[in-house]
Protein backbone atom coordinates (compact mmCIF):
# COMPACT_ATOMS: atom_id res chain seq x y z
CA UNK A 1 0.00 0.00 0.00
CA UNK A 2 1.51 3.39 -1.18
CA UNK A 3 4.97 2.30 -0.02
CA UNK A 4 6.79 1.60 -3.84
CA UNK A 5 9.46 4.69 -3.66
CA UNK A 6 12.43 4.65 -0.86
CA UNK A 7 10.39 5.71 1.81
CA UNK A 8 9.10 3.10 3.79
CA UNK A 9 6.05 4.73 5.01
CA UNK A 10 2.77 4.37 4.25
CA UNK A 11 0.40 6.71 2.84
CA UNK A 12 -1.85 6.98 5.70
CA UNK A 13 1.57 7.23 7.85
CA UNK A 14 2.74 10.17 5.66
CA UNK A 15 -1.01 12.21 6.11
CA UNK A 16 -0.32 11.55 9.84
CA UNK A 17 3.26 13.27 9.50
CA UNK A 18 1.85 15.85 7.78
CA UNK A 19 -0.94 16.38 10.08
CA UNK A 20 2.35 17.10 12.46
CA UNK A 21 3.23 19.43 10.08
CA UNK A 22 6.24 17.71 8.41
CA UNK A 23 6.88 19.56 4.75
CA UNK A 24 8.85 16.45 3.58
CA UNK A 25 5.84 14.04 4.37
CA UNK A 26 3.92 16.71 2.20
CA UNK A 27 6.24 16.45 -0.79
CA UNK A 28 6.59 12.37 -0.72
CA UNK A 29 2.56 12.39 -0.99
CA UNK A 30 2.77 15.14 -3.71
CA UNK A 31 5.37 12.97 -5.76
CA UNK A 32 3.32 9.59 -5.41
CA UNK A 33 -0.16 11.36 -5.70
CA UNK A 34 0.19 13.96 -8.17
CA UNK A 35 0.76 12.73 -11.71
CA UNK A 36 -1.89 10.31 -11.82
CA UNK A 37 -4.26 13.05 -10.45
CA UNK A 38 -2.57 14.88 -13.83
CA UNK A 39 -4.00 11.93 -16.20
CA UNK A 40 -6.82 11.18 -14.61
CA UNK A 41 -8.09 14.52 -14.44
CA UNK A 42 -6.96 15.48 -17.82
CA UNK A 43 -9.12 12.69 -19.35
CA UNK A 44 -12.02 14.92 -17.64
CA UNK A 45 -11.08 18.18 -18.13
CA UNK A 46 -9.53 19.34 -21.85
CA UNK A 47 -8.13 22.45 -20.81
CA UNK A 48 -4.81 21.75 -18.86
CA UNK A 49 -4.55 25.26 -16.88
CA UNK A 50 -8.01 24.14 -15.03
CA UNK A 51 -6.29 20.85 -14.31
CA UNK A 52 -2.76 22.06 -13.38
CA UNK A 53 -5.08 24.36 -10.86
CA UNK A 54 -7.43 21.64 -9.90
CA UNK A 55 -4.51 19.36 -8.44
CA UNK A 56 -2.73 22.41 -7.14
CA UNK A 57 -5.70 23.12 -4.96
CA UNK A 58 -6.20 19.53 -4.40
CA UNK A 59 -3.06 19.25 -2.37
CA UNK A 60 -3.37 22.68 -0.76
CA UNK A 61 -6.72 20.59 0.69
CA UNK A 62 -4.70 17.62 1.32
CA UNK A 63 -2.09 19.18 3.74
CA UNK A 64 -4.57 21.86 5.14
CA UNK A 65 -6.88 19.19 6.23
CA UNK A 66 -4.83 15.88 6.47
CA UNK A 67 -7.55 14.93 9.19
CA UNK A 68 -10.13 14.47 6.13
CA UNK A 69 -9.14 10.73 5.13
CA UNK A 70 -10.82 9.03 7.64
CA UNK A 71 -8.14 6.11 8.06
CA UNK A 72 -10.16 3.75 6.27
CA UNK A 73 -9.64 2.75 2.41
CA UNK A 74 -7.41 4.01 -0.39
CA UNK A 75 -5.67 7.77 0.42
CA UNK A 76 -5.80 7.43 -3.42
CA UNK A 77 -9.20 7.03 -3.37
CA UNK A 78 -9.73 9.93 -1.01
CA UNK A 79 -7.77 11.99 -3.07
CA UNK A 80 -9.38 11.47 -5.90
CA UNK A 81 -12.50 12.63 -4.08
CA UNK A 82 -11.46 15.68 -3.63
CA UNK A 83 -9.71 16.22 -6.84
CA UNK A 84 -13.09 15.52 -9.14
CA UNK A 85 -15.45 17.57 -6.75
CA UNK A 86 -12.11 20.89 -7.06
CA UNK A 87 -13.02 19.72 -11.09
CA UNK A 88 -16.55 20.32 -10.62
CA UNK A 89 -16.50 23.53 -8.52
CA UNK A 90 -13.80 24.59 -11.73
CA UNK A 91 -16.55 23.84 -14.10
CA UNK A 92 -18.84 25.62 -12.38
CA UNK A 93 -17.23 28.80 -12.29
CA UNK A 94 -15.99 28.11 -16.34
CA UNK A 95 -18.78 26.51 -17.98
CA UNK A 96 -16.50 27.07 -21.24
CA UNK A 97 -13.92 24.87 -20.04
CA UNK A 98 -15.58 21.83 -19.71
CA UNK A 99 -14.65 19.00 -21.95
CA UNK A 100 -16.98 18.03 -24.49
CA UNK A 101 -18.57 14.94 -24.14
CA UNK A 102 -17.99 13.61 -27.58
CA UNK A 103 -14.26 13.86 -29.75
CA UNK A 104 -14.76 14.28 -33.17
CA UNK A 105 -11.63 13.77 -34.19
CA UNK A 106 -11.15 10.46 -32.42
CA UNK A 107 -11.75 6.94 -33.96
CA UNK A 108 -15.68 5.59 -33.03
CA UNK A 109 -15.69 2.23 -33.84
CA UNK A 110 -19.50 1.41 -35.40
CA UNK A 111 -21.92 1.13 -32.68
CA UNK A 112 -23.74 -1.85 -34.46
CA UNK A 113 -19.70 -3.43 -34.44
CA UNK A 114 -19.48 -2.73 -30.68
CA UNK A 115 -22.77 -4.07 -29.49
CA UNK A 116 -22.08 -7.26 -31.36
CA UNK A 117 -18.65 -7.74 -29.77
CA UNK A 118 -19.74 -7.10 -26.69
CA UNK A 119 -22.94 -9.42 -26.75
CA UNK A 120 -20.05 -11.88 -28.48
CA UNK A 121 -17.65 -11.80 -25.80
CA UNK A 122 -20.31 -10.81 -22.87
CA UNK A 123 -17.37 -8.41 -21.54
CA UNK A 124 -17.72 -5.05 -19.53
CA UNK A 125 -15.89 -3.42 -21.77
CA UNK A 126 -17.37 -3.66 -24.94
CA UNK A 127 -20.51 -3.48 -23.36
CA UNK A 128 -19.42 -0.29 -21.89
CA UNK A 129 -18.17 0.52 -25.17
CA UNK A 130 -21.02 0.18 -26.96
CA UNK A 131 -23.02 2.59 -24.89
CA UNK A 132 -23.48 5.64 -26.76
CA UNK A 133 -20.89 8.54 -25.19
CA UNK A 134 -23.59 10.74 -23.76
CA UNK A 135 -24.80 7.12 -21.79
CA UNK A 136 -21.23 5.82 -21.16
CA UNK A 137 -20.61 9.50 -19.56
CA UNK A 138 -23.06 9.27 -17.02
CA UNK A 139 -22.52 5.51 -16.59
CA UNK A 140 -18.52 6.67 -15.99
CA UNK A 141 -19.10 9.50 -13.55
CA UNK A 142 -21.73 7.86 -11.22
CA UNK A 143 -20.43 3.96 -11.37
CA UNK A 144 -17.19 4.05 -11.78
CA UNK A 145 -15.74 7.87 -10.27
CA UNK A 146 -18.40 7.41 -7.37
CA UNK A 147 -20.01 10.56 -8.07
CA UNK A 148 -23.85 11.50 -6.85
CA UNK A 149 -26.37 12.27 -9.80
CA UNK A 150 -26.30 15.87 -8.95
CA UNK A 151 -22.09 16.04 -9.40
CA UNK A 152 -22.33 13.83 -12.29
CA UNK A 153 -24.15 16.59 -13.73
CA UNK A 154 -22.36 19.14 -12.90
CA UNK A 155 -19.47 17.01 -14.32
CA UNK A 156 -20.61 16.74 -17.49
CA UNK A 157 -22.60 19.86 -17.48
CA UNK A 158 -26.12 18.36 -18.24
CA UNK A 159 -29.62 19.20 -15.42
CA UNK A 160 -29.34 16.06 -12.72
CA UNK A 161 -33.22 14.70 -13.99
CA UNK A 162 -31.22 14.11 -17.17
CA UNK A 163 -28.50 12.18 -15.66
CA UNK A 164 -30.93 9.94 -13.82
CA UNK A 165 -32.95 9.03 -16.87
CA UNK A 166 -29.66 8.40 -18.74
CA UNK A 167 -28.54 6.43 -16.28
CA UNK A 168 -31.92 4.48 -16.00
CA UNK A 169 -31.47 3.70 -19.24
CA UNK A 170 -28.20 2.58 -19.74
CA UNK A 171 -29.08 0.00 -16.94
CA UNK A 172 -30.91 -2.41 -19.33
CA UNK A 173 -28.71 -1.76 -22.30
CA UNK A 174 -25.75 -2.50 -20.38
CA UNK A 175 -27.46 -6.01 -18.87
CA UNK A 176 -28.77 -6.80 -22.57
CA UNK A 177 -25.25 -6.30 -23.67
CA UNK A 178 -23.50 -8.92 -21.05
CA UNK A 179 -25.99 -11.38 -20.91
CA UNK B 1 -2.14 -7.48 -6.00
CA UNK B 2 -1.21 -10.08 -8.84
CA UNK B 3 -2.46 -8.21 -11.26
CA UNK B 4 -0.33 -5.02 -12.98
CA UNK B 5 -1.59 -2.92 -16.15
CA UNK B 6 1.08 -3.68 -18.72
CA UNK B 7 3.58 -0.71 -19.31
CA UNK B 8 1.96 -0.46 -22.66
CA UNK B 9 -1.52 -0.18 -21.16
CA UNK B 10 -0.16 2.15 -18.95
CA UNK B 11 1.49 4.32 -22.15
CA UNK B 12 -1.51 4.33 -24.30
CA UNK B 13 -3.39 5.41 -20.89
CA UNK B 14 -1.28 8.60 -20.44
CA UNK B 15 -1.62 9.42 -23.97
CA UNK B 16 -4.85 9.08 -23.55
CA UNK B 17 -5.43 6.43 -26.83
CA UNK B 18 -7.42 4.15 -25.29
CA UNK B 19 -11.45 3.84 -24.84
CA UNK B 20 -13.15 4.79 -21.98
CA UNK B 21 -14.04 1.43 -20.53
CA UNK B 22 -10.16 0.40 -20.96
CA UNK B 23 -9.22 3.80 -19.32
CA UNK B 24 -11.69 3.81 -16.35
CA UNK B 25 -10.53 0.23 -16.00
CA UNK B 26 -6.53 1.13 -15.05
CA UNK B 27 -8.00 4.03 -13.32
CA UNK B 28 -9.57 1.79 -11.07
CA UNK B 29 -6.35 -0.11 -10.53
CA UNK B 30 -4.12 2.57 -10.35
CA UNK B 31 -6.43 4.15 -7.13
CA UNK B 32 -5.39 0.32 -5.48
CA UNK B 33 -1.98 -0.51 -6.51
CA UNK B 34 1.09 2.00 -5.57
CA UNK B 35 3.39 -0.15 -8.33
CA UNK B 36 1.48 0.99 -11.06
CA UNK B 37 1.17 4.50 -10.05
CA UNK B 38 4.17 4.72 -9.49
CA UNK B 39 4.45 3.50 -13.31
CA UNK B 40 2.60 5.55 -14.69
CA UNK B 41 3.93 8.47 -13.07
CA UNK B 42 7.25 8.98 -15.22
CA UNK B 43 5.19 9.78 -17.92
CA UNK B 44 3.64 13.07 -16.60
CA UNK B 45 6.28 16.16 -16.99
CA UNK B 46 8.49 16.37 -14.01
CA UNK B 47 8.82 20.67 -14.90
CA UNK B 48 5.03 20.52 -14.93
CA UNK B 49 4.78 19.00 -11.41
CA UNK B 50 7.28 20.96 -9.95
CA UNK B 51 5.28 24.14 -11.53
CA UNK B 52 2.07 22.89 -9.67
CA UNK B 53 4.29 21.86 -6.03
CA UNK B 54 5.81 25.38 -6.45
CA UNK B 55 1.99 26.97 -6.22
CA UNK B 56 0.61 24.22 -3.68
CA UNK B 57 3.80 25.60 -1.04
CA UNK B 58 3.14 29.44 -1.86
CA UNK B 59 -0.38 28.89 -1.21
CA UNK B 60 0.22 27.09 1.82
CA UNK B 61 2.66 29.46 3.50
CA UNK B 62 0.79 32.87 2.14
CA UNK B 63 -0.93 34.27 5.57
CA UNK B 64 -4.64 33.59 5.55
CA UNK B 65 -6.97 36.68 5.96
CA UNK B 66 -8.17 36.90 8.51
CA UNK B 67 -12.33 36.35 8.95
CA UNK B 68 -12.98 39.98 8.88
CA UNK B 69 -11.23 40.66 5.87
CA UNK B 70 -12.58 37.50 3.63
CA UNK B 71 -15.83 38.65 4.68
CA UNK B 72 -15.13 42.08 3.59
CA UNK B 73 -14.42 40.52 0.15
CA UNK B 74 -17.08 38.45 -0.51
CA UNK B 75 -19.59 41.42 -0.26
CA UNK B 76 -17.22 43.58 -2.62
CA UNK B 77 -14.94 45.25 -0.56
CA UNK B 78 -11.26 46.06 -2.70
CA UNK B 79 -8.39 43.69 -1.77
CA UNK B 80 -6.19 46.90 -0.21
CA UNK B 81 -9.63 48.45 1.45
CA UNK B 82 -10.67 45.18 3.09
CA UNK B 83 -6.64 44.60 4.25
CA UNK B 84 -6.87 48.06 5.67
CA UNK B 85 -10.15 47.70 7.04
CA UNK B 86 -9.44 44.46 8.53
CA UNK B 87 -5.88 45.78 10.79
CA UNK B 88 -8.26 48.76 12.72
CA UNK B 89 -7.64 47.23 16.08
CA UNK B 90 -11.43 47.88 17.19
CA UNK B 91 -12.51 45.75 14.79
CA UNK B 92 -10.91 42.81 16.08
CA UNK B 93 -13.07 39.87 17.17
CA UNK B 94 -11.75 40.13 20.96
CA UNK B 95 -12.49 43.59 20.99
CA UNK B 96 -15.79 43.66 19.40
CA UNK B 97 -17.09 40.85 21.69
CA UNK B 98 -15.64 42.50 24.83
CA UNK B 99 -17.40 45.41 24.15
CA UNK B 100 -20.90 43.81 23.35
CA UNK B 101 -20.46 41.62 26.46
CA UNK B 102 -20.04 44.51 28.18
CA UNK B 103 -23.11 46.10 27.04
CA UNK B 104 -25.44 43.12 27.19
CA UNK B 105 -24.43 43.07 31.09
CA UNK B 106 -25.24 46.63 31.81
CA UNK B 107 -28.55 46.20 29.75
CA UNK B 108 -29.48 43.29 31.97
CA UNK B 109 -28.67 45.50 35.00
CA UNK B 110 -31.38 47.38 34.00
CA UNK B 111 -33.85 45.13 35.60
CA UNK B 112 -31.77 44.73 38.43
CA UNK B 113 -32.71 48.64 39.86
CA UNK B 114 -35.26 50.85 38.09
CA UNK B 115 -37.29 49.80 35.17
CA UNK B 116 -35.06 52.46 33.63
CA UNK B 117 -32.39 51.67 31.26
CA UNK B 118 -30.29 54.79 32.11
CA UNK B 119 -26.89 53.14 32.08
CA UNK B 120 -27.55 51.62 29.36
CA UNK B 121 -28.11 54.21 27.52
CA UNK B 122 -25.11 56.57 28.73
CA UNK B 123 -23.10 53.89 27.71
CA UNK B 124 -24.00 52.91 24.21
CA UNK B 125 -23.35 55.77 22.47
CA UNK B 126 -19.86 55.67 23.82
CA UNK B 127 -19.62 52.55 22.17
CA UNK B 128 -18.68 53.90 18.82
CA UNK B 129 -16.84 56.53 20.41
CA UNK B 130 -14.38 54.15 21.97
CA UNK B 131 -14.16 52.05 18.57
CA UNK B 132 -13.11 55.40 16.56
CA UNK B 133 -11.02 56.19 18.74
CA UNK B 134 -9.35 52.86 18.78
CA UNK B 135 -9.11 52.92 15.28
CA UNK B 136 -7.44 56.40 15.19
CA UNK B 137 -5.09 55.86 17.66
CA UNK B 138 -1.55 54.98 16.64
CA UNK B 139 -0.37 53.20 19.00
CA UNK B 140 -2.99 50.09 18.87
CA UNK B 141 -2.51 50.55 14.95
CA UNK B 142 -0.51 47.20 13.85
CA UNK B 143 -0.63 48.98 10.00
CA UNK B 144 0.29 52.26 11.61
CA UNK B 145 3.80 53.03 9.54
CA UNK B 146 2.42 51.31 6.77
CA UNK B 147 -1.12 53.20 6.34
CA UNK B 148 1.28 56.30 6.71
CA UNK B 149 3.33 55.39 3.55
CA UNK B 150 0.83 53.76 1.75
CA UNK B 151 -0.68 56.02 -1.62
CA UNK B 152 -4.18 56.46 0.00
CA UNK B 153 -5.29 59.49 1.72
CA UNK B 154 -4.73 59.47 5.50
CA UNK B 155 -8.12 60.82 6.16
CA UNK B 156 -9.79 58.44 3.33
CA UNK B 157 -8.62 55.47 5.44
CA UNK B 158 -9.71 57.07 8.71
CA UNK B 159 -13.33 58.21 7.61
CA UNK B 160 -13.58 54.51 6.00
CA UNK B 161 -12.35 52.92 8.99
CA UNK B 162 -14.81 54.74 11.27
CA UNK B 163 -17.58 53.96 9.29
CA UNK B 164 -16.86 50.84 9.36
CA UNK B 165 -16.52 51.30 13.07
CA UNK B 166 -20.13 52.75 13.45
CA UNK B 167 -21.50 50.59 11.95
CA UNK B 168 -20.43 47.64 13.20
CA UNK B 169 -20.95 48.63 17.09
CA UNK B 170 -24.09 50.31 16.02
CA UNK B 171 -25.43 46.78 15.36
CA UNK B 172 -23.73 45.16 18.30
CA UNK B 173 -25.27 48.11 20.64
CA UNK B 174 -29.15 47.37 18.51
CA UNK B 175 -28.44 43.50 19.26
CA UNK B 176 -27.74 43.84 22.72
CA UNK B 177 -30.35 46.22 23.48
CA UNK B 178 -32.34 43.29 23.25
CA UNK B 179 -31.19 42.40 26.48
CA UNK B 180 -32.99 45.40 28.23
CA UNK B 181 -36.03 44.34 30.43
CA UNK B 182 -38.31 47.05 28.59
CA UNK B 183 -38.64 47.49 24.93
CA UNK B 184 -40.09 50.37 24.23
CA UNK B 185 -38.49 53.60 22.83
CA UNK B 186 -35.85 53.76 25.51
CA UNK B 187 -34.74 51.31 23.65
CA UNK B 188 -33.43 53.12 20.40
CA UNK B 189 -32.98 56.12 22.08
CA UNK B 190 -29.40 55.93 22.43
CA UNK B 191 -28.68 56.09 18.38
CA UNK B 192 -28.81 59.75 17.92
CA UNK B 193 -26.58 60.42 20.32
CA UNK B 194 -24.30 57.97 19.52
CA UNK B 195 -24.09 59.55 15.77
CA UNK B 196 -23.68 62.65 17.71
CA UNK B 197 -20.86 61.82 19.76
CA UNK B 198 -18.47 59.96 17.44
CA UNK B 199 -18.78 62.85 15.00
CA UNK B 200 -18.09 64.88 17.71
CA UNK B 201 -15.40 63.02 18.55
CA UNK B 202 -13.81 62.87 14.92
CA UNK B 203 -14.29 66.85 15.26
CA UNK B 204 -12.86 66.98 17.84
CA UNK B 205 -9.45 64.72 17.33
CA UNK B 206 -8.65 67.64 14.55
CA UNK B 207 -7.44 69.52 17.70
CA UNK B 208 -6.15 66.80 20.29
CA UNK B 209 -5.33 63.16 19.99
CA UNK B 210 -8.01 60.77 19.29
CA UNK B 211 -7.50 59.34 22.84
CA UNK B 212 -8.16 62.68 24.04
CA UNK B 213 -10.97 63.44 22.05
CA UNK B 214 -13.12 60.51 23.40
CA UNK B 215 -12.31 61.05 26.57
CA UNK B 216 -13.54 64.91 26.58
CA UNK B 217 -16.60 64.01 24.59
CA UNK B 218 -16.93 60.73 27.28
CA UNK B 219 -16.93 63.07 29.91
CA UNK B 220 -19.10 65.64 28.53
CA UNK B 221 -21.65 63.70 27.27
CA UNK B 222 -21.91 61.96 31.13
CA UNK B 223 -22.08 65.29 32.91
CA UNK B 224 -25.09 66.57 30.82
CA UNK B 225 -27.16 63.41 31.44
CA UNK B 226 -26.24 63.83 34.77
CA UNK B 227 -27.03 67.39 35.39
CA UNK B 228 -29.69 67.70 32.59
CA UNK B 229 -31.17 64.59 35.11
CA UNK B 230 -30.70 66.80 37.82
CA UNK B 231 -32.70 69.66 36.70
CA UNK B 232 -35.58 67.96 35.00
CA UNK B 233 -35.84 65.56 38.31
CA UNK B 234 -36.19 62.78 35.08
CA UNK B 235 -33.37 60.16 34.93
CA UNK B 236 -34.15 60.17 31.14
CA UNK B 237 -34.07 63.52 30.69
CA UNK B 238 -31.29 64.04 28.08
CA UNK B 239 -32.94 61.43 25.85
CA UNK B 240 -36.47 63.21 25.47
CA UNK B 241 -37.16 65.78 22.13
CA UNK B 242 -34.83 68.33 22.84
CA UNK B 243 -31.94 65.85 23.83
CA UNK B 244 -32.55 64.42 20.69
CA UNK B 245 -32.60 67.92 18.83
CA UNK B 246 -29.42 68.68 20.37
CA UNK B 247 -27.91 65.59 19.03
CA UNK B 248 -28.81 66.68 15.61
CA UNK B 249 -27.27 70.29 16.22
CA UNK B 250 -24.06 68.27 17.31
CA UNK B 251 -24.35 65.85 14.17
CA UNK B 252 -24.60 69.10 11.87
CA UNK B 253 -21.88 71.08 13.87
CA UNK B 254 -19.39 68.39 14.33
CA UNK B 255 -19.59 67.06 10.22
CA UNK B 256 -19.10 70.83 9.44
CA UNK B 257 -16.08 71.04 11.44
CA UNK B 258 -15.20 68.18 10.09
CA UNK B 259 -14.93 69.02 6.27
CA UNK B 260 -13.82 72.03 6.60
CA UNK B 261 -10.52 70.88 8.75
CA UNK B 262 -10.35 67.73 7.33
CA UNK B 263 -6.60 68.93 6.56
CA UNK B 264 -5.58 68.80 10.00
CA UNK B 265 -6.59 65.06 10.18
CA UNK B 266 -4.42 63.74 7.70
CA UNK B 267 -1.07 66.35 9.45
CA UNK B 268 -1.93 65.17 13.07
CA UNK B 269 -1.96 61.32 12.17
CA UNK B 270 1.54 62.15 10.24
CA UNK B 271 3.25 63.62 12.73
Amino acid sequence: MGTSDDDGRTDAQLLGAVADGARSAMHLLYRRHAPWLVLRLSRRCADPGLVDEVVQDTFVAVWRRPGGYRGTGEVAAWIWGIGVRRLIDGFRRQPARRLPLVDANEPVPSAEEQVLLGVEHGDLAGALNSLSPELRAVVQATVLDGLTTREAGRLLGIPPGTDKTRMMRAKPLLREALV
Amino acid sequence: MTWHADASLLARYAAGSIDDARASSVEAHLVACADCRQAVATTVDTTRLDAIWAEVTDTVDAPRPRLVERFLRRIGVRDHVARLLAATPSLRLSWLLAMTASLVFVAAAASEGSRQPVLFLVVAPLLPVAGVAGAFASAFDPTYELATAAPMSNVRLLLLRAAAVMATTTLLAGLAAFALPVLDWTAAAWLLPSLGLTLASLALATWLTPEAAAGAVAAAWIAVVVASAGAADDRLAAFHAAGQVGCVVAVAVSALVLVRRRAALEVRRAL
